[in-house]
């Protein structure tokens, strides 16, 4: 075997003893890296006093100083040049003003951003008054200056945490100083933290998460010191506002899941570690990485009911018995409290974003053709359903003395505004063909055993006393009294010829949990009845957060563009890391100051390209291990691991889930993904220059910096304003995407 | 040697062994160099504790058993294969693609060619013409003569194949005899597998080549663990070269091949990591070797056929058919009679012209003497996919054109379209605005501030066509070129509008909106045809048109002629693989038998495939070997899970060979059920519990190769105290066990069979086995004895009765294996068996159905044309002659009648009832609904083809 070895590939084999190291000796081709400390004491040993020794000593504060004044002159010079509502502000400045006149209101992000803006808002004085119209002018008395300075703050403060950052993650002086000029020199990160937006915040929250990150990192070879814990503590509080803020913010709370479990499951192995103390540690984590988060993200939901207790535009996306509690209500405000036979009433289904069973004049077009039920948030008389008593019983008589309605019943519902009764058959349902369809069909006459449906108590918050029904707090399932089904609205639309409104079928499965089969009285009406107050019951705050939430989801991810529709404002996902298009943000007219958001070019493809230079590192020096060099040290693969991988790992976080999304995704969906691929750029630049001569390093990163300055002057009209007629920056349109100027 | 060893032994400390990765087999020793670096890893890539399995191998005795399990699996799938006589499920689609290659017909299908081919072929051998469409469920088979007898041999003679591989792909992991013979009868025993394979359908091609993939994979893995000594040796290249070709058969059936090919790119990357850390035996240039030798094997070989089987499918369909509408007009202009004569270039005012969209196949600008019945309730513009007449634009300027002749001051004009008829051809450029005149209806394409038919979007409005012979029209009218430079060939058609090579927009100059459309269909009044619309904000693609047919007066005969350029072989197959991709992504709307994959492994639910005369196929699994299956997978995971945390603990489990190779080979195989379910959870389409079959299989091996180990393998299980001692040494408690359990199976087997098979069944004996509500065939289907079923072949009328939905279950074939079971007749009038009297008639019917005289024929002969439709009627004649109305017999008829009331019943002229009601008046009366119950109650249950159909052009027009 080793002669045949030795004739197929002698120059091999020679090639492989010299590169073969022999054990102890340091590898020759790396610089091992000179520890910080003792580094430092040399130097105090000179004493010399010279200047440049002084800023050297005093780096640690004085680039920090430097690099933030810088931040929050660029962040916030000429900020209210432009007295119109810009971009998204037309959302979050309406949502601060929701706050401001504490009504209710439904979005898709989590409140902790929005309640800032209103914080923002408050503080200047502002009364909410406005209505935040796309394009329109602030009036006088509306400090919006104010405003976007407070939401800037969020932005010029990302810059000091990138460099804490970059020095917790051990890369050299010059490095720190790149990474620094990278996140402040980002035409991108300037722009956007320039109105009220909440993308600022994010960045913010996720800069500290890192930095948390890193410093908790840090201190692991001093577990359960005090500074240890702070540090846990501090991530999980970090973590937790960045959830609050977007949900974006569960690809960073991910990433330092990951680096938890990796730490957990080595110090698993190892068998010299006590079990109590490896309990200690998972419990510790437990609660500052997962208890800790959560309770400042439902402190956040809590704090947004405390404020919005008044009735507004996202009513009807919550349950009745909330609704109910809101001041101002019309929900449960003088309803009678049990229902009778007769009694006119809405049913509201209470499946996360519920609507109001409803049915309306247009028939399916296919099926029975009969006439539509749907389920629809929108409140109007064609919500209205009548209790009617079925048809094996006598009519209905209105001068009979009442008979309330119970658990068990059959009864049937008859729409108040066609007459016809709810009914369903064993017609597929037109989308989702496994269930029956329910229309609606005859009238109090005619019809058959088909419009029975028989009540099923699930729960009431008000009474364990079944026998009634009772306004709000009952909830109820509807079985069909032939099929044996019930009555079902999930989370499907109906296509256009249902106006986009929930399919309501009725499914064969009996799932007594399954919340979408759940209903309850939203509005009842009986003049017989005296009215009653069934809002004074709370609705208990975990089920509120929990509804609101899966109701978010549900329409986050409705937020599905049309597919015919040619938007210039989105783009994919693909197009971010090339900096292959920008994004207008106001309206393009010479009278207008016009903002585009786009990146600093060589920010954008320096760090995109040195996420492949890292991924091509990574197979090399793999691939290297299993041939059997071992030219790496632990140290430089501690490092390697750490400072490279982990961000790394950050932007695929970041940057792969809107690859999978059906939602429509905008340019600034990357921000958070090109600070990981900063920290990248960063890190390649560190590990290659680490063996050059001072000289060259100190030559190269001039020019790095001189670039990254340079492209971000070059661009600067773009994030601070530009006014005056879009040609005159024509010059800058390097890619046909670059829509700065018209063509 | 000496260059290539490591320094000398005391330089390196041998870390401990247990820091070895869990799951790789080979010996692996970790070396560290020096306290401050990682250790790095040394070892031999031979895997201990293997012997060749190799097939050439086999013991006799080991081909005794292959030939009595594949003689077993033969009789167990053939039996009564020529049961049920009709259309089954999927057979719908298949059948009929089979009857299109015949025919040459293009048709589009979301699955490669192969399986098909093959059927095609069976069929062909057969006799079968192709005159038989499979149109739906429960169709005849008999009366046609359709061989599909032969066509469900193919399926079956893959099925009985499917065993021989079970049993040959446990022998090749190892396993003893006795496991590989229970394995296979498994597979045999296995009722889903057998439905599956007894029917026109894809599946069971499916699950041979992914078995054969595993089969020669397994066998190549061996040859590989073997070490350097059979690297590159004949064997190892033949189980390496057919495993590459397996998977291209096996892609070559179904994309779910993909799943099987990524089992084995994962194992192949695992095995070349290996390679590349065995540093004394595989320098850098062996290591390349094996490399480029799997890089050709695995990918070239498997592509190539991939094409090849496209290559035959683009020779096989040569005539245009109704997959047309989804290709591209290149592609559609390389079938036979759609090729199109060479078109005059240049484009010029007074030209004629037809309008293609770009995007969408939809097809032609078209409008007819019909209104839009809402919005404006002008003549409606359409899409329309086939050549008319209708089609045609005159392409006018926005002013007539002076006539000099008559005055030379240049006032006059000359009026009227044809206006440009006698003068030189001006060329229509980029930027040119032009008005478009309808010549059939006199009316100009027009457009304004109307909501659109069906879309209601605000950035969207109508297009109609407007004005009346001599209108002058309006400055809604006039629309201006815009040239898409980008998608344009040619410097020429950059600048001007040429036939074909320029794509253009077409501005509507009062509005700015283009002219778009979309995939959205019009109501029956638009006869289904593709809305357009115009668009403000309409995406690009779907707003750019080109011109098709281009004639002018003036032009000569010489003019530049252009036509549509050839896309050749690679161009069609990149785009028939494009637009299967779309349209099998479209395939999500749900269907009544579909289930999601959380409901696979514990088999929650199955398939109707069929029903009629009180028997029914359902495809359901045994549901032993099902979920004992699906426990041996579990078994592995929670195995594995324990491991691993045993590893990290520093345990030395991997040090054991049999522990090693237990988790090395159940892995393996683990590893292909998990790649051949999991990627399912991220379809959104459609999907049904046969896609789970190829997991099953390796679900079954998994199961199987378990048993081995823990019956003929582990010595020993757990460590000190706890330690268990294997059966190892006694052989004979792990084959009683194994009987034992292949005996249950069986009795399982034969209580579902009458599912499997459609055979008779009772109520009682379905309802015992019937053991959830959601395994939800129908037990009120069968009668109360078996004597009923011949008492419906007795009483005069049932006879009849059972015939009144096209003769369901038809005369005995007469290939019956077993005669007396299977023929109903046992004394009283036979019905006259349907194949032996035919008779023919030719009847003339107008559009709406209604017979037609031979007067009335004549008078119509020329004026429009005739196509031909053949159909078969079963004619019921009962003792003395008289013929029986179908209706009336089926009202009355004795035996069952209760039963087709709600009975399975599909595939009868009853489950057309649904959905074909009218536009239902607002007031419904109580009887229509009764009615609509009643037929929707008759369809209930009804065994629907999978939606894999592609949707059917709507070629109707009214001309």
């Amino acid at each position: 075997m080793a002669a045949q070895d030795a004739t197929t590939s002698a120059l091999d084999a020679h090639g492989d003893a010299r590169k073969r190291h022999v054990a102890g000796q340091p590898n020759g081709t790396f610089v091992p890296v000179i520890p910080r400390v003792p580094d430092e004491k040399e130097k105090a040993k000179h004493k010399t006093t010279s200047l440049l020794q002084t800023l050297d000593d005093y780096e640690f504060i004085i680039a920090p100083l430097i690099f933030t004044a810088l931040a929050f002159f660029t962040r916030m010079w000429k900020i209210g040049l432009s007295p119109i509502v810009t971009w998204d502000e037309a959302h979050f400045g309406k949502f601060g003003s929701h706050y401001l006149k504490r009504e209710f209101y439904f979005d898709v992000h989590p409140p902790l951003g929005k309640m800032l803006v209103g914080l923002s808002g408050l503080l200047a004085g502002y009364n909410g008054s406005f209505e935040f119209k796309s394009g329109e002018t602030y009036p006088e008395e509306l400090n919006y200056t104010y405003m976007r300075v407070f939401n800037s703050a969020f932005g010029a403060l990302c810059i000091p945490l990138a460099y804490f950052t970059a020095k917790e993650l051990h890369f050299k002086r010059p490095t720190v100083w790149l990474i620094t000029a990278m996140v402040l020199c980002e035409n991108s990160y300037t722009t956007i933290s320039r109105f009220i937006l909440l993308d600022s915040m994010l960045l913010f929250f996720t800069f500290t998460t890192v930095f948390t990150w890193a410093k908790f990192h840090n201190q692991r070879h001093d577990p359960f010191s005090p500074e240890w814990g702070f540090w846990l503590m501090m991530s999980g509080l970090s973590i937790g506002c960045v959830c609050s803020v977007k949900w974006v913010g569960m690809f960073g709370t991910a990433l330092v899941g990951l680096y938890t479990i990796e730490d957990l499951w080595n110090k698993f192995g190892n068998l010299r570690m006590p079990k109590v103390e490896l309990a200690a540690h998972v419990g510790f984590r437990v609660v500052g990485l997962i208890i800790l988060p959560l309770m400042v993200y439902m402190f956040s939901f809590w704090i947004h009911f405390l404020i919005l207790e008044n009735s507004g535009p996202g009513d009807a996306q919550m349950s009745s018995l909330f609704q109910a509690n809101l001041r101002g209500t019309e929900v449960g405000k003088d309803s009678p409290l049990e229902i009778a036979l007769g009694s006119r009433a809405t049913l509201k289904n209470m499946g996360y974003g519920g609507g109001l069973l409803h049915s309306h004049v247009q028939t399916f077009p296919e099926g029975s053709q009969q006439q539509q039920i749907t389920c629809y948030h929108h409140k109007d008389a064609n919500n209205d359903w009548f209790f009617y008593p079925n048809r094996d019983e006598p009519l209905f008589d209105p001068e009979a003395p009442l008979k309330f309605v119970g658990n068990g019943d059959t009864l049937r519902f008859v729409h108040a505004q066609t007459g016809r009764n709810l009914h369903s058959h064993q017609v597929s349902a037109p989308v989702t063909k496994s269930d029956y369809e329910v229309s609606c069909y005859g009238n109090t006459t005619v019809g058959d055993t088909k419009d029975h449906w028989i009540i099923e108590v699930v729960d009431d918050a008000a009474s364990s006393d079944y026998s009634k029904i009772r306004t709000l707090t009952t909830a109820f399932r509807l079985k069909h009294a032939d099929l044996g089904c019930y009555l079902r609205a999930g989370n499907v639309n109906l296509p256009q010829w249902g106006f986009k409104q929930i399919e309501t079928t009725c499914v064969k499965v009996n799932k007594p949990r399954d919340v979408y089969t759940h209903w309850n009285v939203e509005s009842h009406w009986n003049e017989k009845l005296p009215p009653g107050d069934p809002g004074s019951y709370k609705s208990p705050f975990l089920r509120d957060f929990v509804h609101l939430n899966v109701a978010m989801m549900t329409s986050n991810n409705a937020l599905v563009p049309d597919p015919d529709k040619q938007d210039d404002l989105a783009s994919a996902p693909w197009q971010w890391p090339l900096l292959n298009v920008g994004l207008r943000m106001c309206s393009w007219d010479d009278e207008t100051v016009k903002y585009f958001l786009l990146g600093n070019p060589l920010v954008y493809w320096g760090s995109t390209a040195s996420l492949g230079i890292f991924v091509a590192m990574l197979a090399w020096y793999l691939i290297r291990w299993q041939r059997g060099y071992d030219e790496l040290t632990w140290a430089q693969v501690d490092h390697f691991h750490y400072s490279g991988i982990y961000p790394v790992i950050g932007w695929v976080l970041h940057y792969l889930p809107f690859l999978a999304m059906a939602r429509v995704t905008y340019v600034h969906h990357y921000y958070p993904a090109l600070y990981f691929a900063i920290l990248c750029a960063g890190f390649i630049v560190d590990w290659y220059t680490r063996a050059l001569p001072k000289r060259v390093q100190w030559t190269l990163f001039s020019v790095l910096y001189a670039a990254v300055v340079g492209l971000y002057w070059l661009f600067r009209a773009i994030s601070f304003g530009m006014e005056g007629p879009n040609q005159q920056w024509s010059h800058l349109r390097w890619l046909e995407g670059w829509k700065m100027a018209d063509e | 040697m000496a260059p290539k060893t490591r320094s000398p032994a005391p330089a390196h400390r041998e870390t401990q062994p247990t820091a070895a990765q869990p799951g790789t087999s080979p010996q692996k020793q970790m070396v560290q160099s020096s306290p401050n670096k990682p250790p790095y890893p040394s070892y031999d890539y031979t895997s201990k504790g293997v012997r060749d399995t190799s097939i050439n191998k086999l013991a006799s005795s080991d081909y005794q058993a292959l030939a009595v399990v594949t003689l077993i699996a033969l009789f167990v799938r053939v039996f009564r294969i020529y049961q049920p006589t009709q259309v089954v499920f999927d057979e719908v689609h298949f059948g009929g693609f089979a009857s299109k290659y015949i025919k040459g017909k293009f048709f589009m299908d979301v699955h490669p060619p192969l399986a098909k081919l093959l059927l095609t072929l069976a069929g062909w051998l057969a006799g079968f013409d192709g005159e038989f469409d499979f149109k739906d469920i429960g169709k005849d088979y008999l009366e046609p003569g359709v061989p599909y007898v032969a066509m469900r041999m193919l399926p079956a003679i893959f099925g009985v194949m499917t065993v021989s591989a079970m049993f040959l792909a446990l022998k090749v992991a190892g396993c003893r005899t006795f496991t590989a013979t229970m394995g296979a009868l498994l597979v045999v025993f296995e009722n889903g597998l057998l439905t599956q394979s007894r029917l026109i359908l894809l599946d069971s091609p499916l699950v041979i080549f992914t078995a054969m993939t595993a089969v020669s994979w397994m066998s190549f893995t061996n040859q590989h663990e073997l070490g350097p000594s059979k690297a590159f040796k004949p064997a190892w290249w033949f189980w390496l070269a057919f495993s590459g070709l397996c998977l291209g058969a096996t892609a070559s059936v179904k994309w779910v091949g993909l799943f099987t090919i990524a089992w084995v790119g994962s194992l192949t990357a695992l095995q070349l990591w290996v390679l590349l850390g065995d540093t004394r035996n595989v320098t850098a240039r062996i290591w390349f070797k094996h490399l480029f030798a799997r890089i050709f094997c695995l990918i070239v070989i498997p592509i190539a056929f991939y094409m090849a089987m496209f290559a035959i499918h683009f020779v096989c369909l040569v005539n245009p058919g109704d997959g047309d509408g989804f290709m591209s007009s290149e592609f559609q202009s390389t079938l036979n009679t759609k090729s199109m004569a060479d078109v005059p270039a240049d484009v010029a005012f007074g030209a004629r012209v037809s309008l293609r969209h770009h995007n969408t196949q939809g097809g032609y600008l078209h409008s007819h003497q019909h209104m839009y019945p809402e919005g404006s309730k002008q003549q409606q513009i359409t899409l329309y996919p086939h050549k008319d007449d209708n089609n045609m634009w005159l392409l006018e300027n926005t002013t007539q054109p002076i006539n000099w002749a008559i005055d030379p001051s240049g006032n006059t004009t000359i009026p009227g379209p044809m206006a440009w008829d006698k003068l030189d051809p001006e060329f229509i450029t980029d930027g040119s605005v032009l008005r478009l005149y309808h010549i059939n209806s006199d009316r100009r394409l027009h457009s304004h501030d109307v909501r659109p038919p069906v879309t209601e979007a605000d950035w969207q409005q109508e297009v109609s066509a407007y004005g009346y012979e001599g209108f002058e029209g309006d400055a809604n009218d006039y629309f201006r070129v815009e040239i898409v430079k980008s998608l344009s060939h040619g410097a020429a058609a950059k600048e001007r509008v040429r036939t074909i090579e320029t794509k253009f927009r077409l501005v509507h100059i009062m509005t700015g909106c283009a002219l778009f459309s979309h995939k959205v269909k019009l109501p029956d009044w638009g006869f289904e045809q593709q809305e357009v619309t115009c668009a403000k904000q309409g995406t690009l693609p779907n707003s750019i048109w080109y011109i098709e047919q281009n004639a002018h007066p003036m032009l000569k005969e010489d003019s530049d002629k252009v036509n549509y350029r050839n896309p050749g072989f690679l161009g069609k197959f990149w785009e028939l693989q494009k637009v299967m991709w779309v349209t099998n992504a479209g395939l999500v709307e749900s269907h009544a038998w579909d289930s999601r994959p959380p409901s696979w492994p514990i088999l929650r639910r199955g398939i109707n495939f069929w029903g009629a005369a009180h028997r029914q196929i359902y495809l359901i699994g045994n549901p032993i070997i099902w979920w004992s299956s699906t426990a041996a997978i579990g078994l592995y995971v929670a195995f594995k899970g324990l491991s691993v945390l045993r590893w990290q603990r520093s345990c030395n489990d991997y040090q054991h060979d049999t522990f090693r190779r237990f988790d090395y080979e159940i892995g393996m195989t683990a590893l292909g059920w998990a790649f051949h379910y999991f990627p399912f959870f991220l379809m959104d389409r459609q999907l049904f519990l046969h896609h789970y079959f190829p997991a099953l299989f390796f679900a079954i091996m998994a199961l199987s190769q378990i048993y081995d180990f823990v019956m003929f393998r582990v010595g020993r299980f757990g460590e000190g105290t706890f330690s268990l001692r294997g059966v190892k040494h006694l052989p004979a408690v792990g084959m009683v066990a194994g009987t034992l359990f292949l005996a249950l199976s069986i009795v399982v087997f034969a209580l579902y069979a009458p599912l499997a098979y459609g055979n008779q069944w009772t109520k009682s004996q379905c309802q015992r086995v019937k053991l959830f509500e959601s395994w939800d065939w129908d037990c009120d289907n069968f009668p109360a004895t078996y004597e009923q079923y011949e008492l419906a072949s007795t009483f005069p009328g049932s006879g009849a009765a059972a015939a009144t939905s096209q003769a369901e279950h038809g005369p005995p074939p007469p290939i019956a294996e077993d005669p007396s079971k299977d023929v109903f007749v046992t004394g009283g009038p036979v019905p006259p068996p349907g194949g032996s009297i035919t008779e023919e008639k030719i009847e003339y019917r107008d559009e709406n159905g209604n017979l037609l005289d031979a007067e009335q024929v004549a008078a119509l002969q020329g004026a429009v044309s005739f196509s031909t439709r053949y159909e078969t009627r079963t004619r019921l004649v009962d003792e003395h002659g008289n013929e029986l109305l179908n209706e009336i017999v089926g009202e009355d008829a004795g035996g069952y009648a209760g039963t087709s009331a709600d009975g399975v019943d599909p595939g009868t002229a009853n489950a057309k009832g649904e959905g074909q009601g009218s536009a239902a008046p607002p007031r419904v009366g109580v009887k229509e609904d009764v009615r609509k119950e009643k037929a929707v109650n008759d369809a209930r249950a009804t065994a629907e083809p999978e939606s894999e159909e592609v949707v059917r052009e709507t070629g109707r027009d009214e001309l």
